[in-house]
């Protein structure tokens, strides 16, 4: 990679001044360059930009992460306090905020960490029998330990009656959201590729959440959830539940986060999965009906293996995207009641607002791993064995 | 499409839910999806419906409790409208203005140079050195420790920094080397997607600093133009992928450079995946928040700005001028959406569906 | 030419152009432009950009107003002057934030230019403002563009009705917030609520519990300082006195909206417009808001009082809750230990150190302009500009209240409670100390908010604070930070 930035700068010397005086054979030249080099040209801009705008933020915050960072006269003043910001979330005053509050495991936390720990311990077990390769067992080795921990955090925090952290919030909204987010958008996808009329009016209808700045959602769904002069007041009313408030219950708050992003990125996935299932060849589908499939049969056996790599790619876009979610648990709740709603990205917000950039980056660099390792995971031992079976 | 057997004696259920004929539904069928589809309606555009009628409430319409029909409930007000495009125009129309040309711009470079890398990932076999690459990326925390902690010059260590760079490379990547393939480069530019703008935006807001490129259209041009790289290589690597290779080697064979083959066979033939991936990344450009509002102060700042601003603190927000802002932000993306929704239609991501 | 040569002397360049900015005339700043960051709206803003009209006019320096949404001021403003972009000259804020920015010095100390300034009247801006809210260790960074602390408002004619007196202290401020709710207090045929306290995270409830704390929690004057031990830095808050205002700020969410929890202060403000609520806590502007078209319903309505206090306080000696004597409260009224509390400190300019000398002498000239009680107090009386009454002049005279549409009636209520609290030599000052956000902002509200939603209980909530507010001190340095609060105290020994 490096030595082609090399060879592009020894490169130019030689177009610039010795073909000033001789236009044509300039361009001739340039041309003739151009074309043995275009394998790197091709690549280079983007390598280029990304190094420049997103490797160097990325070293800056790094070492922000494991800094304090504070005003002095005339600029910043960086102290290197090693795993401080770190070890603060995870062992220290932040843990309750950022894993959970620990008290004693009930049985059930007992019996689900047992549980996950004898899964992931039994499926490690069968990879080192069955297959063995270094680095598909470090690999696996990070995923294992991410999953144990995450498992005893969840054991020891939900199904302990105890109260999880962001991590715990953030993973909710992965999980419960986007997997919800994927089976409606799906269904949508599946239901306007059948033959229907006005198939473009519902396209485009449906795809108009996507285009409102998250922001606004998080103010729309302010305003409609709102129990005593939003739309739906005189419902709650009616239906006896009008001094209850979403607001004031972490389950309620949470779920009416992942209404709201639904709204927003349901579409994102319809019209993907929607373009997929219209590139299904109708003729694999007619067949189908012919030999007097049902509906389900066929959408199992012929579209859905024509629609799965796109959905994956579709899912693991969003999957990412929902790791950052930030505005609208800001916006409707900004995290409350209590932390209940807060995921990391808006833990990170906040102690950025406060000056703690050192926590900020530590967060989202916690992020930034769970994100990794779970996308990761998910691609190579789900996705990557799903493909090579069917 | 063939017709039903003769003899096929279908249950008034069946009938209800059995297609007449190959390629049409059944009445059962139809009313269920028709059923589905209108109340995914409803749950889409009522909330686009509250947003519409409230850009035209005065505050009391809004406080009194809900008002759910203009000129039966309350009396429609362009109270809103009035302040944002008569008033202060000039704010609203140049922050509408910002928005379109960044956005613009930024999806133009991204899906350009995103879709030249993609390709060359798709057709060309790299094999990059990791050992140059850490010697890279350790230089470049050496430079920032010098400057960050001890307040050396940034173009001075800089220069310096180039020259160890290449020392060091000489010296010991020609020695050394663990090869990476395709795959790894896209992980890793992929993977520039997944951090939280939060943490980049106080470095890359340094870095506009320093060359005096704050509050400029360019600064956040580029900015998102390298956000959204990610996705345009991901989307359009998937895509080139899976169009088949026949077209390009005859292309290739009667002497076309690869720069010919990119421009003449591979665009044309991957229109649609350039449109749903022009759209996405127009979107995603178009509703940005955090970084603009660093980026900017006055001259360049963006529509999600003010909406923002909309929320006036302390004295409530004032949700029928934000109702305005946020409607007023849709117009142009349903524009785009319908004039790319030809080339969409005839399928996003076509390639992954093949490869 | 002799004013110039002692400002020279006195190391300050920009005093020199400022030798005569006191006495403006036109195009004295032919040219010169001052940006000022603050947050959108008309709010604050407007009328900035109101006068920097008519400033232009006068001076010829163009006055350009940048906003950005409020959340975001802060890190914005701090991200241009410590990065040296400097694209701003002016930043209009909370003036508690400032301290964060002189310690990095980063902001112009204002002495100089005062000394100079011949139209300030500095003498009559009402000495808490004067002394604690513009000076930060000992020198004015900062002038005063709206003056902020809490009181307390009721409706005066529900009152009326159930022969009921203002509460004094907070038992009964929820027997009367009892009293109210459920009535119909704004003739819609709905059930209203007794007392509206915003209560929404990351937003300013730790400002209400400041109020409810300070009554139980300071007693000896505003020296005694309501957050640490001047001395120790060690925090005062892991006490009774707080875990009492917990129990108070979450008992009267009982006799609030259900949804208060999720309320921020534009949200309760609406409320009180709509006359749904009985009692409020708030800073000054819900008496210009009264009189506002859309405050119709609480029109003449409304009554101010001084924030209510407390009969028992903390006895730092055995820490129990103790009736006030003479000796444990000195500055109590009947018994009733209040201290005010100046919460956010209100908005306030501050000018940026590294801007040039001409620009900082118009943008001193600006805030100046605008602080004077010519322009001041016509800006105070309306509700849409957001700024509160911060001179003795405005409190003292009732005429352009008024003209404004006050009843003399409420304004002589309103400008009396605003006067009990300023001069009370017990106010509670605001954490104006590095890392205030970090301590209020980020460890009290969010503890408090897991307290309100039933997470943990007041003890747990106050231990975690304290652990919280310890390792903040330990970060920054216990001496500096101790030195810090000292100085935000008014104490120099």
């Amino acid at each position: 990679m490096t030595s082609t930035t090399r060879r592009v700068e020894n490169g130019q010397p030689g177009t610039g001044p010795a073909g000033h005086d001789h236009p044509l054979s300039r361009s001739a030249r340039m041309n003739e360059w151009i074309d043995g080099h275009a394998r790197q040209l091709f690549i280079m801009p983007a390598v280029i930009m990304i190094l420049i705008f997103s490797i160097f933020p990325l070293v800056a915050s790094l070492i922000i992460a494991f800094s304090r960072i504070r005003l002095k006269a005339g600029g910043y003043q960086v102290r290197f306090v090693g795993f401080q910001n770190f070890s603060k979330q995870i062992f220290g005053s932040e843990q309750f905020h950022f894993l959970g509050t620990f008290t004693t495991l009930s049985i059930l936390g007992w019996v689900v960490g047992l549980a996950a720990s004898g899964s992931i311990a039994w499926w490690m077990y069968r990879y080192v029998r069955q297959q063995f390769s270094i680095v598909g067992f470090i690999g696996r080795l990070i995923t294992a330990f991410v999953g144990l921990a995450l498992a005893w955090m969840f054991a020891a925090t939900f199904f302990s009656g105890n109260q999880f952290g962001t991590l715990g919030v953030t993973l909710f909204y992965v999980f419960v959201g986007c997997g919800l987010q994927f089976l409606i958008g799906l269904g949508l996808a599946f239901l306007c590729s059948q033959p229907i009329r006005g198939r473009n009016a519902f396209r485009v209808m449906f795809f108009i959440p996507m285009m409102i700045t998250p922001i606004g959602v998080g103010y729309i769904f302010r305003m409609l959830a709102d129990t005593t002069k939003g739309p739906f007041a005189p419902v709650w009313q009616w239906v006896g539940l009008g001094d209850f408030t979403w607001a004031t219950d972490p389950w309620a708050a949470r779920i009416f986060i992942i209404v709201g992003d639904s709204w927003q990125w349901i579409p994102f996935i319809f019209i993907i999965l929607l373009a997929a299932f219209e590139n299904i060849p109708r003729d694999y589908v007619e067949a189908g009906e012919v030999d007097g499939a049902s509906n389900w049969q066929i959408f199992k056996e012929i579209s859905w293996p024509q629609v799965m790599p796109v959905a994956v790619t579709v899912m693991l876009i969003r999957v990412i995207e929902g790791f950052k979610i930030v505005d609208l648990p800001n916006i409707m709740t900004s995290g409350g009641p209590g932390i209940a709603t807060e995921s990391m990205s808006l833990h990170s917000l906040f102690a950025w607002r406060s000056l703690d950039l050192g926590q900020s980056a530590a967060i989202a660099y916690l992020l930034l791993f769970v994100t990794v390792v779970i996308c990761v995971s998910f691609f190579n031992l789900v996705v990557v064995n799903r493909m090579r079976q069917s | 499409m063939t017709d039903i057997p003769k003899h096929y004696q279908p249950t008034f259920f069946q009938r209800l839910f059995e297609p007449p004929t190959i390629g049409k539904m059944a009445v059962g069928t139809k009313v269920v999806v028709y059923t589905l589809l209108l109340i995914w309606s409803a749950f889409v555009l009522f909330p686009i419906y509250w947003l519409f009628i409230t850009s035209f409430k005065t505050a009391a319409d809004v406080n009194g409790g809900p008002y759910y029909l203009p000129f039966i409930d309350f009396m429609p007000s362009l109270h809103a409208w009035h302040e944002l495009f008569i008033i202060d125009y000039e704010d609203t129309l140049r922050a509408y203005f910002n928005s379109i040309v960044i956005s613009l711009a930024a999806t133009g470079l991204a899906v350009l140079i995103g879709s030249m890398a993609a390709y060359a990932l798709a057709r060309v076999k790299y094999q990059p050195n990791l050992v140059t690459i850490l010697l890279f990326i350790l230089t470049m925390i050496g430079v920032l420790v010098a400057i960050g902690s001890y307040g050396v010059d940034w173009w001075l260590v800089t220069a310096v920094a180039v020259a160890v760079f290449f020392f060091l490379m000489k010296a010991i990547s020609s020695r050394y080397q663990i090869l990476l393939h395709n795959g790894d480069i896209l992980f890793w530019m992929i993977s520039q997607r997944i951090l939280a703008p939060i943490v980049v935006v106080v470095p890359i807001y340094m870095m506009f600093q320093s060359v005096r490129l704050l509050d400029t259209h360019i600064a956040i041009i580029l900015t998102y133009t390298v956000v959204n790289l990610p996705i345009v290589i991901w989307l359009m690597y998937d895509f080139f992928s899976s169009i088949p290779k026949d077209l390009e080697e005859s292309a290739q064979l009667d002497g076309a450079t690869m720069i010919m083959t990119f421009r003449e066979v591979v665009l044309p033939l991957s229109r649609a995946g350039l449109a749903a991936t022009t759209l996405l990344v127009m979107i995603l450009c178009w509703n940005e928040y955090l970084l603009a509002l660093f980026l900017s102060t006055a001259k360049a700042q963006t529509m999600p700005i003010l909406v923002a601003a909309m929320n006036a603190g302390e004295r409530g927000i004032l949700w029928w001028s934000m109702s305005v802002v946020i409607i007023v932000m849709i117009i142009p993306v349903v524009f785009l959406a319908m004039v790319l929704q030809r080339y969409i239609s005839k399928g996003v991501l076509l390639g992954a569906v093949k490869g | 030419m002799k004013l110039g040569f002692k400002s020279l002397l006195a190391g300050v360049a920009a005093a020199a152009v400022l030798g005569t900015a006191g006495q403006s005339f036109a195009g004295e700043f032919d040219g010169v432009t001052v940006n000022i960051l603050t947050r959108p709206g008309p709010v604050i803003a407007k009328p900035l950009v109101d006068h920097g009209k008519v400033f232009t006019e006068m001076t010829g320096a163009e006055i350009r107003v940048n906003e950005v949404p409020f959340a975001e001021i802060f890190q914005k403003l701090l991200t241009d002057w410590a990065t040296g972009t400097n694209s701003i000259d002016v930043g209009v804020f909370a003036s508690g934030w400032a301290v964060e920015l002189v310690d990095g010095d980063l902001v112009e100390n204002l002495d100089p230019y005062i000394a100079k300034d011949d139209k300030i009247d500095i003498d009559d801006i009402a000495p808490y403002f004067r002394e604690y809210n513009q000076k930060i260790g000992g020198s004015t960074y900062l002038i005063t563009v709206d003056g902020d602390f809490q009181m307390m408002y009721y409706r005066r004619d529900i009152l009326d009705k159930l022969g009921l007196t203002p509460p004094r202290d907070w038992p009964e401020y929820l027997k009367v917030a009892e009293a109210m709710h459920g009535m119909d207090l704004n003739g819609d045929g709905e059930a209203d609520y007794g007392s509206c306290i915003f209560k929404k995270r990351n937003a300013q409830s730790y400002f209400a519990i400041g109020s409810m704390a300070a009554g139980f929690s300071q007693t000896k004057g505003t020296g005694e300082g309501l957050w640490f031990d001047p001395e120790t830095m060690k925090p005062k808050i892991n006490n009774a006195a707080w875990a009492e205002a917990f129990r108070v700020y979450k008992e009267t969410g009982k006799y609030g909206p259900p949804e208060e929890l999720n309320h921020d202060i534009g949200d309760t403000r609406s409320l009180v417009q709509a006359g749904r609520c009985g009692m409020v806590i708030d800073w000054g502007d819900i008496g210009p808001l009264s009189i506002d078209e859309s405050g119709a319903a609480i029109k003449d309505k409304i009554g101010a009082v001084i924030m209510p206090g407390s009969r028992k306080v903390l006895n730092p000696a055995s820490g129990e809750l103790e009736m006030c004597t003479d000796a444990l409260c000195p500055h109590a009224v009947d018994g009733v230990n209040h201290a005010p509390f100046a919460a956010f400190g209100g908005w306030a300019g501050a000018i940026n150190k590294k801007s040039d000398a001409k620009v900082k002498a118009a943008a001193y000239a600006f805030l100046s302009y605008v602080n004077q009680a010519e322009q001041s107090n016509v800006d105070v009386t309306m509700g849409w500009t957001g700024y509160n009454p911060y001179r003795n002049s405005q409190l003292n005279d009732t005429t352009k209240w008024v003209e404004a549409g006050f009843s003399q009636e409420f304004a002589d209520n309103y400008l009396g409670a605003i006067k009990e609290s300023l001069n009370h030599p017990n106010m509670a000052s605001d954490v104006r100390i590095p890392g205030a956000q970090q301590y209020t902002g980020v460890v009290l509200d969010r503890e408090l908010a897991r307290f309100l939603a039933d997470e943990i209980t007041a003890e747990q909530a106050l231990a975690n604070i304290e652990a919280g507010w310890e390792e903040i001190t330990e970060d920054f340095g216990r001496d500096t930070q101790a030195q810090m609060y000292k100085l935000s105290l008014g104490i120099t020994n």
